[in-house]
């Protein structure tokens, strides 16, 4: 493999690879703003400048620049290399560049550090950003010095609204035109645009629209100071309060790749980003995606409940249990999965149904969506090949064929169930493991709540049928409990031990996970995905 | 060779300088000729200071406190002067216009070593010129009880909104509740010599003591 020098130091490079690019994969980060891996290079914000020593037989561009003299007292005439973006210049077999160790570099970072913060505000206590922001990091990093302008800063609009989602501000923003050219190359609107030059630049909106679509909230994650900023998590948290876990978007089948990002004190999730993933999601996540955070605090089942409607009062959890236990005994039971819920959840469930003698499971999820080419898949839910596999030999049919069944127990509370189906379920008596309010938890007569996605370890099949693994971030709130926990302590109260009192045996019950992406369909024996009800 | 010391103490070790008995007359002997001396010294000095105080030559114990004469505090009458970067109880300061200079940055709550500062940061309603550029606490909570008056939150205030110099040291309540300092609380303190505002104002561009350039009717 062909390789470049950087400071001394051999990167490996593939054809057409920048500078940038190339000591990014070896994990080495050179300074930058305007630069992302996902999007074209602007090469605008002259941040990423380096050194590179001429090749053979070319000889070096030289400026003459005035250089300071302290010991004089005047500037004197000296000599400077020509840097170049690293984000534009392509690597070239044995080029040698000099990034950290050399002293022209880190000058010309110092002065564009200063430069893009002439007309800053520095109102870090108010802005969002602050604590990931790299105009913060890079002045620790690079700058250390206060500006030397005393004029009044340029005044700019501010907290302009974008759309319904993003909110911006003109003064903060360094014209980087990341959010530009991730709405033109990414989400194919191209709604945004830069308008004036140098200190009065400032991104605006098409003339008659507005910042729209599926993929809105990206523009805010992809830029690198806090110009952009979601309505969404402005002025919610503080994000150096914030730990992060990595996570699974549970939007629908794509499994976008995501942090969440949780607030140990208090089990709240303000908000997720996506995790770079190329296989799957790129660096990318849909606003409905990152709006998945909502479900971990609102209309959340906390405590276990008996009775429907009004005569629905709350239990402890062990009475909800031996209540649950007690209609499960009378027998013809019909087993739901859900398609919202882990493998593991599905797994617990399926083998407790073997366990039952039932022939054959149903399946709750949620209808179709308007799913697009770039990340959204029709199927609006995270794990229907999860709940496949989980069902293994035993055949899966969709929830509306469910009919005749004395009682039901129902895994997953987010689910669209038509009214047909919810009339015959009516008839049953119903017990729900479910981290969410949904048409099958209002008719239920035992109420058992489970955590959600984000406070328990799990996994998702995704559309590539690849099996990816989220990790618990918060604890669970109020007395849930992961979803395979219930189910296992619900066998327990039947008296059919299925054996699980760790995650561990879960997953060593279910064997491996597959990593590799395969984007053909299931095979033809196995049941179909569940039709839209 | 010494010896070893288990089970068996060397007195010979100890070694003390005799000290001479102090030598007493019959009349020191028989105790109350001394106890009456004795309770004469205290009656000479209970008569002067009484004397002293009557004439109203008792010296100033906030003011004066080393000199002669009866130096205690009659507390709460009397409360001795702090010094001018004593820490008490914080304030939160105001703009001119009355409302809290603190802008929510959570700054306070992320230095203050007890965990005594409970914050809620929300947006300026519609309409107000402060909306879009600036944000304000909807709670701001302190826990006196405990608060260890490090002083840190002043420290780490950006925009002068917290303050220590009350001169008012953590006050005495019947109940827990009481220590609780609300926003209002808060705010309604004053410094030691009677101010409220803070002493950075900021101005916004939307206000008329805005020293900048607008883009709409700036000359550039």
């Amino acid at each position: 493999m062909p390789s470049i020098k950087l400071d001394g130091q051999d990167i490996p490079f593939e054809k057409g690879d920048t500078i940038i690019r190339a000591a990014a994969r070896q994990g080495i980060e050179i300074p930058h703003y305007c630069w992302h891996p996902g999007l074209s290079v602007a090469a605008n914000c002259r941040m990423c400048l380096v050194e590179i020593d001429p090749m053979q037989n070319r000889r070096q561009i030289v400026l003459d620049v005035l250089q300071w003299d302290a010991a004089k007292g005047d500037y004197v005439p000296g000599k400077k290399p020509k840097l170049e973006p690293a984000c534009q210049a392509e690597c070239i077999e044995g080029m040698v560049v000099k990034s950290d160790t050399s002293p022209h570099v880190a000058l010309a970072r110092k002065n564009v550090q200063e430069f893009l913060l002439l007309n800053h505000p520095v109102d870090c206590p108010i802005c969002d950003q602050a604590g990931e922001c790299k105009l913060q990091d890079y002045w620790l990093s690079d700058q250390k010095t206060a500006k030397r302008m005393r004029d009044e800063v340029v005044h700019k609009p501010k907290a302009v609204e974008f759309g319904d989602t993003i909110v911006y501000d003109a003064e903060r923003c360094i014209v980087c035109t990341r959010c530009v050219r991730f709405m033109e190359e990414v989400a194919k609107d191209p709604v945004l645009d830069k308008r004036e030059r140098g200190n009065l630049g400032e991104i605006v909106l098409a003339q008659g629209r507005k910042l729209e679509g599926h993929y809105t909230m990206m523009t805010d994650h992809v830029c690198p100071v806090g110009a952009l900023t979601t309505k969404d998590f402005r002025f919610k948290a503080r994000v150096w309060f914030l730990r992060k876990a990595q996570t699974v978007c549970p939007g629908c089948a794509t499994g976008c790749n995501a942090w969440l990002d949780y607030d140990p004190r208090t089990g709240e999730v303000p908000r997720l980003r996506p995790r770079d993933n190329e296989a799957v999601n790129k660096y990318w996540m849909c606003d409905d995606g990152i709006l998945t955070h909502r479900r971990v605090n609102e209309d959340r089942v906390l405590h276990g409940y008996l009775g429907r409607g009004t005569k629905r009062e709350r239990v402890n959890p062990g009475q909800a249990l031996t209540a649950a236990a007690k209609l499960i005994k009378g027998g013809n039971v019909a087993i739901v999965l859900s398609a919202q819920h882990s493998t593991e959840d599905n797994f617990a469930l399926a083998q407790l149904g073997r366990a039952l003698g039932v022939s054959e499971l149903y399946l709750s999820r949620l209808k179709d969506w308007d799913g697009d080419d770039i990340l959204r898949d029709n199927d609006h839910n995270p794990n229907v090949r999860g709940a496949q596999q989980a069902a293994g030999d035993l055949k899966l049919r969709p929830l509306s064929e469910l009919s005749g069944a004395k009682v039901v127990l129902a895994l997953g509370g987010i689910a669209d169930v038509d009214d047909e189906t919810v009339l015959a379920l009516a008839e049953a008596k119903i017990v729900t493991i479910a981290s969410n309010h949904g048409p099958l938890t209002l008719n239920a007569d035992v109420l058992l709540p489970a955590a959600s996605w984000a406070e328990t370890h799990g996994t998702f099949v995704n559309r590539q049928a690849l099996e990816q693994e989220f990790h618990a971030g918060a604890r669970p709130s109020g007395e849930s409990l992961p979803g395979w926990d219930i189910v296992s302590r619900l066998a327990r109260t039947l008296g059919q031990a299925i054996g699980f009192t760790r995650y561990a045996d879960v997953r060593a019950a279910m064997g491996p996970r597959n990593t590799t992406p395969n984007a053909a369909p299931p095979p033809a024996d196995a049941a179909p995905p569940a039709p839209a009800e | 060779m010494p010896q070893p010391l288990v089970g068996k103490i060397q007195y010979d070790r100890v070694k003390g300088t005799p000290v001479a008995r102090p030598r007493r007359t019959a009349l020191e002997q028989a105790y109350v000729v001394e106890v009456v001396k004795g309770l004469g010294v205290t009656m000479r000095h209970f008569f002067k200071n009484t004397k002293s105080m009557f004439r109203g030559e008792r010296p100033d114990a906030v003011k004066d406190p080393l000199s002669e004469g009866i130096t205690t505090l009659a507390y709460p009458e009397q409360k001795k002067v702090y010094p001018p970067r004593f820490r008490g109880v914080h304030r939160l300061t105001l703009r001119n216009d009355g409302s809290p200079r603190c802008v929510a940055c959570l700054c306070c709550s992320t230095a203050c070593p007890a965990q005594c500062i409970y914050i809620e940061a929300g947006e300026y309603p519609d309409g107000d010129n402060r909306r879009g550029y600036e944000r304000y606490p909807v709670k701001f909570v302190i826990d006196e009880l405990r608060c260890i008056f490090c002083g840190y939150c002043v420290e780490a205030c950006p925009c002068d909104a917290i303050r220590m110099d009350t001169g008012r040291h953590a006050v005495p309540y019947d109940s827990r509740e009481q220590f609780i300092y609300g926003k209002a609380m808060l705010m309604s303190l004053e410094s030691a010599d009677g101010k409220q505002l803070a002493e950075n104002p900021r101005h916004e561009p939307p206000d008329p003591t805005h020293p900048g350039i607008d883009r709409l009717k700036g000359a550039h």
